[in-house]
C-alpha cells in the first residue's frame, strides 16, 4: 500500500520536470569539489548528482515561473506520504518492513549541540552520531535531513550560514563513517526556528543544534 | 539676519545633547562615538501659509514634512500675515522672524486639472529663486503624495545643490514576508513575495527588480522578482544550499550573492544576461558573505569567517587581492555584519557587537576609522539612502524592534512609524517601479 502511493507520486515529480522540458544546468554553476579523502570524494559526487537532479526540476520550475506549482506537488508528494503514514499506523502498530522501533527513530532524531559561533561536532556528541550511525546502516533505504540551527546572536543573514556549517559537519561526521552522502540532505534555517524562545545562555545552547529528519524509507 | 543666525545656533546646542542623551550608553573601545554636529549651515526655511483647500494644506504639510526630514533646514512654520497669495510674501518679516528661506504653494490660474505651483523664495534678495508647475493627481492617494514628495526632493535640490530622498521607498522584512514603507512613515504595503520567510530583499538600481532569499521547502534559493510584473525567476545554482545576501552591482548587470553548501559559503557573480555565474571567493569550512559593490563596480566589501569571527574584509570585483577592511582584534572586537557601501563611495557601513550587543558603525575608507552612530538598545541591518547622508536601520531602542532613520550630518534620529518587527530593510533608489506607478 505505501509503496504504491509513494511510487505513485514521485512519477508526478518527473512529470511535472519533463513538462517544463528543461535542459540541464551547466556544470559551471556548481562549484568545484574539492579533492579530499576517497569517501568525501564520493560524497561531494554523490551530493552533486542530487543537487543536479533537483535543480534540473527546480529551474524548470522556474523559467515557467511556476515555484508555487512546484512547491504543490512537492506538498502533494509529503501529504500522499503522511497519509501513508497514517494508515500504516491504524493497520500496523508494530513497525516491520523496513519500519522504525520507537528506540531506532529516537536515536535518529536526537539532535547535537554547538558552542556559539561554532560548527564542529562536539566530543560528547559523537556517541549520538555514532548511535545514528548504527541505525542507518541496519536500515539502509533511511534517508535523512539534518536541519542546522543558532541562537538569536548574530546577525540573520550570518546565522544561515553558520546553520548550513552546522549541518554539514554532522552529515561530514556521518559520511566519514560509512553512510552514503546521497543518503543525507542538509538545511539551514539560521535562527528563523528557535526551539527556546528565551534570551539566557539556557536557551541559546538549546537553539545551537542540528535537527535530524527522516525523509525517506522509514516505513 | 541677526535673529536668524541666533536661532541657528540655539538649534545645534540642543540637538547634539539629545543625541548624546541617546546612545552613549556602550562604546567599543578605541572607537570614537561618532555624531559631530556642523554648526553654522542649515538655513531656517519658511512654509507660507496661504489659500486653504484640502488638496493645498495637504501638499504644504507632506512639503513641510519632507523638508523637515530632509535634515537640511530648519523648517518653521510663519503666521499668516507673511503668507504668499499671488503677491509676493512679506519678506521683511519673514527677515525679522530669521527667516533665510522660504516655500509657497500657490494655486495655478489657468493650468488644466489639479495643478499648484511650488515657489522657493529667497527671503535676503525678495525674490523668486525657481518654481515648478505640480498637477496633483486626483483622489489624494499614493500618487498624490509621491508627486509632492518628488516635488519637496526638487525643492531641497534647489536649495542646497543636492536632491531630496522623500520619494523613495524602504523595503523590509516582517512575519517573514516582504513590505516596504515611505521614509515619512507612509504607504506600508505588502510586497507579494515567494517563500516563507523571505529575507534580504535588494533593489536594482532603477527600481525595478528586486532579489531576496526565500525559504520554501525545496531549499533557500534566491529569487529576483520583476516588481511590475511580478515574475520570478530562481538565480542559476540558488535551487540547493544556502543562498543568502543578494546585492546589485552598480550597472544593474550583475548580481553578488553568498551561496553555502557543504564545503562552506562563499561569494558568487551571477550576470544577468549570460546567465554566467562566477565564483569569487574559496572558503574552506568558512564563510564569505555579504558583498557590497563600490560605486564604480570596482571593489567588493563582505564579510567573512576566515579569522574565527565574522569581520569585514574588500575585494576585486574579480576576486583578487582580499584583504581586512575594518581593523579588528582577534578574540575581542565583536563579529561585523550587514555591510553596505555609501553610494558616494567613501564609507561603508556595518554592524558589529560591543558587549554582545550589534551597533551601527561608519567606516571612513580614507583614513580606515570607524565611528559608532548608536548604543542604545540593539541597532543592526543599517541601509543608506541615495543621498548617502542618510541610514535607515533596525533598533529595538523604543522597546519593539522597528525601522530608524538617522541623519549622519546632524545625529537626528527618528522612528519610521508603523515598521514593528522590522528587520533586514534595503533603502531604494530615487526612482522605483511603486513611485512610477504611482
Amino acid at each position: 500500500m505505501m509503496l504504491k502511493l509513494t511510487r505513485a507520486a514521485a512519477p508526478a515529480l518527473v512529470a511535472l520536470a519533463a513538462a517544463c522540458g528543461k535542459p540541464p544546468a551547466p556544470a559551471a554553476t556548481t562549484p568545484a569539489p574539492s579533492a579530499r579523502a576517497d569517501s568525501l570524494a564520493r560524497a561531494s559526487a554523490d551530493s552533486a548528482a542530487r543537487a543536479a537532479a533537483r535543480r534540473d526540476s527546480l529551474a524548470a520550475a522556474a523559467r515557467a515561473d511556476s515555484l508555487a506549482r512546484a512547491q504543490a506537488a512537492l506538498s502533494r508528494a509529503d501529504s500522499a506520504r503522511q497519509q501513508v503514514q497514517r494508515q500504516s499506523a491504524d493497520t500496523a502498530p508494530v513497525l516491520t518492513a523496513g519500519g522504525l522501533v520507537a528506540a531506532d527513530a529516537a536515536a535518529l532524531a536526537d539532535p547535537i549541540h554547538f558552542d556559539y559561533n561554532k560548527s564542529d561536532v562536539m566530543a560528547a556528541d559523537q556517541a549520538r552520531l555514532d548511535r545514528k550511525l548504527a541505525v542507518l546502516a541496519a536500515h539502509p533505504r533511511l534517508e535523512i535531513r539534518i536541519a542546522g540551527n543558532c541562537d538569536e546572536r548574530g546577525s540573520d543573514e550570518y546565522n544561515l550560514a553558520l546553520g548550513e556549517r552546522r549541518a554539514a559537519a554532522a552529515k561530514r561526521y556521518l559520511v566519514a563513517h560509512g553512510v552514503a552522502a546521497g543518503r543525507v540532505d542538509i538545511v539551514s534555517y539560521g535562527k528563523e526556528h528557535p526551539l527556546d524562545p528565551g534570551h539566557t545562555e539556557d536557551a541559546w545552547a538549546r537553539n545551537r543544534r542540528d535537527d535530524f529528519v527522516v525523509t525517506k524509507g522509514a516505513n | 539676519m541677526t535673529g536668524g543666525r541666533w536661532m541657528v545656533v540655539a538649534a545645534l546646542v540642543a540637538a547634539p545633547v539629545a543625541v548624546r542623551a541617546q546612545d552613549t550608553t556602550a562604546t567599543a573601545p578605541g572607537v570614537r562615538v561618532g555624531i559631530t554636529y556642523t554648526p553654522g549651515t542649515r538655513p531656517n526655511l519658511a512654509v507660507l501659509p496661504g489659500a486653504s483647500t484640502a488638496a493645498l494644506d495637504s501638499v504644504r504639510a507632506i512639503l513641510q514634512r519632507d523638508l523637515d526630514y530632509s535634515d537640511r533646514f530648519d523648517v518653521m512654520t510663519p503666521p499668516a500675515a507673511v503668507s504668499a497669495s499671488g503677491d509676493a510674501p512679506d519678506y521683511a518679516a519673514l527677515t525679522a522672524l530669521g527667516a533665510d528661506l522660504a516655500v509657497a504653494v500657490v494655486p495655478m490660474a489657468g493650468a488644466p486639472g489639479a495643478a499648484v505651483e511650488v515657489q522657493l523664495h529667497d527671503v535676503h534678495t525678495g525674490s523668486v529663486r525657481n518654481r515648478l508647475a505640480l498637477p496633483l493627481p486626483a483622489g489624494g492617494g499614493e500618487a498624490f503624495r509621491q508627486a509632492v514628495h518628488r516635488a519637496a526632493d526638487e525643492v531641497v535640490h534647489w536649495a542646497t545643490g543636492s536632491a531630496g530622498v522623500a520619494a523613495t521607498t524602504i523595503a523590509f522584512v516582517a512575519d517573514g514576508k516582504l513590505w516596504r514603507v515611505d521614509p515619512d512613515g507612509e504607504g506600508r504595503a505588502a510586497i507579494p513575495s515567494a517563500g516563507r520567510p523571505a529575507l534580504s530583499p535588494a533593489w536594482s538600481p532603477d527600481g525595478r527588480l528586486m532579489a531576496y532569499t526565500a525559504f520554501v521547502p525545496i531549499g533557500r534559493p534566491l529569487v529576483i522578482q520583476d516588481l511590475a510584473t511580478g515574475k520570478r525567476d530562481i538565480v542559476p545554482g540558488t535551487e540547493y544550499g544556502v543562498n543568502i545576501t543578494p546585492e546589485f552591482s552598480p550597472d544593474g548587470r550583475t548580481l553578488a550573492y553568498a551561496h553555502g553548501d557543504e564545503n562552506g559559503t562563499d561569494v558568487y557573480l551571477y550576470d544577468l544576461r549570460s546567465q554566467a555565474v562566477t565564483r569569487l571567493t574559496v572558503g574552506r569550512f568558512y564563510d564569505n558573505l555579504s558583498p557590497t559593490w563600490s560605486p564604480d563596480g570596482g571593489r567588493i566589501a563582505f564579510i567573512s569567517t576566515r579569522a574565527g569571527l565574522p569581520q569585514l574584509y574588500v575585494m576585486g570585483a574579480d576576486g583578487s587581492n582580499q584583504e581586512v577592511l575594518a581593523h579588528f582584534d582577534f578574540g575581542s572586537t565583536g563579529q561585523t555584519n550587514g555591510p553596505e557601501w555609501s553610494p558616494d563611495g567613501q564609507s561603508v557601513v556595518f554592524h558589529r557587537e560591543v558587549h554582545g550587543v550589534p551597533q551601527i558603525f561608519v567606516l571612513d575608507l580614507a583614513t580606515r576609522a570607524v565611528r559608532q552612530i548608536t548604543g542604545d538598545g540593539r541597532n543592526e541591518d543599517a541601509t543608506w539612502a541615495p543621498d548617502g547622508r542618510h541610514l535607515a536601520f533596525v533598533s529595538s531602542r523604543s522597546g519593539t524592534r522597528q525601522l530608524w532613520i538617522v541623519d549622519l550630518e546632524t545625529g537626528r534620529m527618528r522612528p519610521v512609524v508603523n515598521t514593528d518587527g522590522a528587520r533586514l530593510p534595503a533603502w531604494s533608489p530615487r526612482r522605483t517601479f511603486f513611485s512610477e506607478a504611482g
